[in-house]
């Protein structure tokens, strides 16, 4: 079963003057439909403005489709009192690590998703302790979010979102504000979540890299998935990915401009190894 | 040039008023200023200050620590005691100029340097012992009755957490935007201060933007984590009474016994 579907989802932010004339309207999301399956790492590629973080939305019920309909878990998002189990299901965590972080000791903030749903106090203990240990950030449960650096920060919100125990995590450009050693570890810690819990992951995201070892890639463009598929399937389509300005990672790149000159090597290379193996081959 | 502020400047250390229950010590903190006011005469401030001396070396705080509070409150003393000790009407005991002394003026200025020096030290005592985050929960727990009258004080603690939690992040947040405009030629530090105040616009607008954009993040990532107010929370670190708390609160009602004795005792009053 998916465990999130959407069918013909439309979404618009409206623009509007002083007076409440409607001056523009901005279709971010057009008549999207997709199916995730549970316990896949599922990539959402696109660049600036093309839906990706409203569609991200759609998925925790912060915001509601204008039409169609997003199921979660088999419940409709726009069904008011099913809400909080959507969001306890499908748990969210945002770009910014300083604007997302509730609590002033980083076991305090893990704890803020368990405590509203009113887990019992001994609960919450267990949980928070699990969740830290999951990211790897368990020394560091007494310790300021302040003192902590980018990449520790989204470990600890990515805990804060396991404690409530969902079947899915979103990450909505979890690695857009951090430095290149704390994407690695952000995305390790996500990786490492679906393989070991099982926890189906939606990682949204213009960092191709971060895309290779995914089960299944969608790739955004105004407001409408353009293309998805494998890794590899998405990324031997070099011509359209430029066509839509996104960067194809370096590998991939050089596999692509040597196949281009002659060279017989197969279609789709993400890693070094396999383009090394690939080379060794044409001989 | 900013992180030199501290708020609810907390002192961590070990020691039993740490770990006292805040509601414990938001109670003893009240009691103590009513205390003040309760009586004007010698036995009473020594008492008063034999007990919050006694509090200050259980807490283990070095009292420097706690002086360090007091200087920004030095000259506001200094003005209501120069005033006070000039402006009391009374008998007589230096006049030069047109200038006054009297021995009521005297008294009176001396009681209140005393009260005011207790009274801030005994209210810096609560926040070097308690975090801002026992703080907070103390209040929610020990106001709770306020909600019959519709007081929302679960949102009201929540706040106050949230902009303690906020404080460094927009500190660092106004470096930054010094520092970005002072980089594009803004000059900050010369002229009167209304030209001071003026310059200071181009950074409140850019912090104003930030903040309230960070806030509709923050209301997001709360709502995503199934935040809806108060109702049916659990706690992660609930306040419970322990014995110790329980002869706090007896230590404090023999204290107030005692002040309110000694108020009434006409004895040793001094006016």
């Amino acid at each position: 079963m998916d465990i999130i579907k959407t069918q013909d989802v439309l979404y618009e932010y409206i623009r509007r003057d002083d007076e409440g004339e409607v001056t523009g309207i901005t279709t971010a999301l057009d008549h999207i439909s997709l199916g995730i399956k549970k316990g896949d790492f599922i990539a959402i590629l696109g660049r600036n403005g093309s839906g990706k973080s409203t569609l991200a939305k759609h998925f925790n019920a912060i915001l509601t489709p204008e039409e169609g309909t997003v199921w979660v878990d088999g419940n409709d998002t726009s069904d008011e009192d099913k809400i909080w189990d959507i969001r306890q299901t499908a748990g969210m965590v945002f770009q910014n690590p300083d604007n997302q972080i509730i609590g002033q000791v980083v076991e305090e903030d893990v704890g803020f998703g368990p405590e509203n749903m009113g887990v019992p106090t001994e609960e919450i203990w267990k949980r928070v302790e699990e969740s830290l240990k999951a990211v790897g950030m368990y020394e560091y449960r007494k310790h300021s979010p302040n003192k902590l650096s980018g990449g520790q920060k989204q470990r600890v919100s990515i805990a804060g979102v396991l404690a409530m125990k969902p079947k899915c995590i979103v990450l909505d450009e979890p690695t857009a504000m951090l430095d290149p050693k704390g994407r690695r570890e952000v995305i390790d810690a996500a990786r490492e979540l679906n393989k070991k819990e099982g926890v189906t992951v939606i990682l949204i995201t213009h960092y191709m890299e971060e895309v290779i070892n995914a089960d299944r890639v969608f790739v955004m463009d105004g407001g409408k998935i353009v293309m998805q598929g494998t890794p590899k399937q998405i990324f031997s389509l070099v011509d359209e990915l430029k066509a839509l300005r996104l960067d194809v990672p370096q590998v991939t790149l050089l596999a692509w401009e040597l196949k281009k000159k002659g060279l017989n090597l197969p279609e789709g290379i993400l890693t070094v190894e396999e383009l090394v193996e690939g080379i060794s081959r044409c001989r | 040039m900013l992180k030199d502020i501290t708020l609810g400047q907390y002192y961590q250390t070990e020691s039993v008023i740490h770990r006292l229950d805040p509601r414990v010590k938001l109670l003893g903190t009240i009691l103590y200023f009513v205390s003040l006011f309760l009586f004007n005469n010698p036995v009473g401030y020594a008492i008063a200050t034999i007990f919050l001396a006694t509090v200050i070396i259980m807490s283990r705080v070095p009292f420097s620590f706690m002086i360090r509070g007091m200087r920004t409150i030095v000259i506001l003393m200094l003005i209501t005691v120069l005033i006070n000790l000039f402006v009391t009407q009374g008998d007589v005991v230096l006049s030069f100029w047109k200038l006054k002394i009297t021995k009521q003026g005297i008294i009176l200025a001396v009681q209140l340097a005393l009260r005011i020096t207790l009274l801030i030290i005994g209210s810096s005592i609560m926040t070097l012992t308690t975090t801002p985050n026992h703080l907070t929960d103390g209040l929610e727990k020990g106001l709770r009755f306020l909600k019959v009258i519709k007081v929302p004080v679960h949102e009201i603690a929540m706040m106050m957490s949230i902009s303690l939690r906020f404080i460094p992040i927009l500190l660092e947040e106004t470096d930054r935007i010094m520092k970005a405009q002072l980089a594009r030629g803004a000059d900050l530090e010369s002229g009167n201060l209304f030209k001071r105040i003026k310059a200071m616009v181009p950074i409140l607008v850019p912090l104003f933007i930030s903040a309230f954009r960070r806030a509709g993040d923050l209301a997001n990532a709360m709502e995503a984590r199934c935040y809806h107010g108060g109702e049916g929370r659990t706690k992660m670190k609930p306040l419970k009474y322990k014995s110790r708390d329980a002869i706090a609160y007896l230590i404090l009602a023999a204290y107030m016994v005692v002040s309110i004795y000694l108020g009434r005792l006409s004895l040793f009053k001094i006016m």
